[in-house]
């Protein structure tokens, strides 16, 4: 009895050091993936995308908090990243009070004149009298100031794991993003379709990316992406990795910022495993 | 919903609501811009009559010869000592995005001629 007792107990002691190995294995193997390939996790939906303009105004009311969500579910990222002239990285913009009064930046279209989906949209603050339609914009740190909340406002559009799928949106129109700022820039003729196609990866067990020209364009334009972001003219040059994606390079300019984030694996690499989109 | 669309057409249309009634079927198709009273739009400047001739055509691009994408890249540069007579917030949006016009010519036209060799 006591033999047949220390026999399962060395069976338990060698299944136990087993489970411990392929603990550690895999702990060190996902430790390691991390600092390789897997991008940062996403801002919870409601704020990512967010961007905090700090105010150095001397008598502002504070920092103005720039949601993404709202603005593109009305506007393509052409119509204000290319014709209005925000920059796509930090503090690349110089937008001032003065450039808002003069109807450039912010005041394009917050200048309580112009019509966006039948309203009008609300005037940015004019003159250094605060007034509490002010906190509409300079609303960091204060609640219940804002017209839209996140939550009520996307409650009916398709989502997946990262928030709204804005291209679905789109498609069950039920978003109509805006592409001309009439009167503040040229009209354009409608662009004509480009084929989508696919860049191979360099890891066999990696599914290839299927790039849709299609979809990017109709929201980009050429010159949001070319030649700042992908600017090899040459496709033989192109090499885009993982590394310079997470690093805010190529796709990571936009989908770890705005767009959906690059930890939706499957949506860039078709029929990617659902693992990897967790 | 192209159905619904041209659906929505034709009885705008047939209706008669041309006129005022264009602007009812504009908002009832989605329209794709946005509108500031007609009486808002401030008369443009030559330069930016000249931008606007640039810088409308970036969707066409890829369909430009090689000789009218080296035209327009030459315009831009034209173009640029006018801008950066202006004021400061006028030169910093125009010049950024005559920066981005001009880049997308030259970049097309750089993949022009790498296809040919």
């Amino acid at each position: 009895m006591p033999t047949c007792w220390n026999r399962s107990g060395t069976r338990k002691n060698r299944r136990s050091g087993l489970w411990v190995l392929v603990a550690a294995l895999l702990l060190s193997g996902v430790v390691l993936a991390q600092q390789i390939y897997l991008p940062p996790a996403p801002a919870p939906p409601a704020e990512y995308g967010k961007v905090v303009l700090n105010s150095h105004a001397a008598r502002s009311p504070g920092p103005v908090v720039f949601q993404h969500w709202l603005h593109r579910s009305k506007f393509t990222c052409r119509l204000c990243h290319v014709d209005i002239g925000f920059a796509m990285t930090a503090n690349g913009t110089g937008v001032t009070q003065e450039s808002i009064r003069q109807g450039y930046h912010c005041g394009a279209c917050h200048d309580g004149k112009r019509v966006v989906e039948g309203n009008v949209v609300f005037a940015a603050c004019q003159g250094d009298q605060y007034v509490p339609a002010c906190d509409r914009c300079h609303a960091a740190g204060k609640r219940g100031v804002r017209k839209y909340d996140y939550h009520s406002y996307t409650a009916k559009l398709p989502k997946f794991n990262f928030g709204p799928d804005w291209m679905k949106a789109e498609e069950r129109g039920l978003i109509k993003p805006a592409d001309e700022l009439v009167g503040f820039a040229p009209a354009r003729p409608r662009m004509p379709l480009r084929e989508d196609f696919g860049i191979t990866t360099g890891l066999h067990w990696v599914r290839p990316v299927t790039f849709s020209h299609q979809k990017h364009t109709v929201w980009n334009g050429c010159e949001l992406c070319h030649p700042e972001i992908f600017a090899t003219a040459k496709k033989s040059d192109v090499q885009y990795t993982m590394y310079s994606n997470i690093e805010g390079h190529h796709c990571g300019a936009c989908h770890l910022k705005v767009a959906f984030p690059l930890n939706n694996c499957a949506m860039c690499h078709l029929h990617a495993p659902t693992w990897a989109q967790q | 919903m192209n159905r619904m669309l041209r659906a929505t057409v034709v009885v705008c249309l047939l209706a008669g609501f041309m006129g005022p009634g264009a602007v009812l079927c504009a908002a009832q198709t989605g329209s794709h811009s946005t509108t500031p009273p007609a009486a808002q739009a401030p008369a443009r400047e030559a330069w930016q009559k000249e931008f606007d001739r640039i810088c409308s055509r970036t969707q066409e691009a890829m369909s430009f010869s090689e000789e009218e994408l080296a035209s327009l890249i030459q315009r831009c540069d034209a173009l640029a000592p006018q801008i950066e007579k202006l004021d400061e917030t006028r030169r910093k949006v125009y010049l950024g995005r005559l920066h981005m016009c001009r880049g997308l010519y030259a970049y097309v036209l750089e993949s022009k001629r790498n296809q040919k060799k």
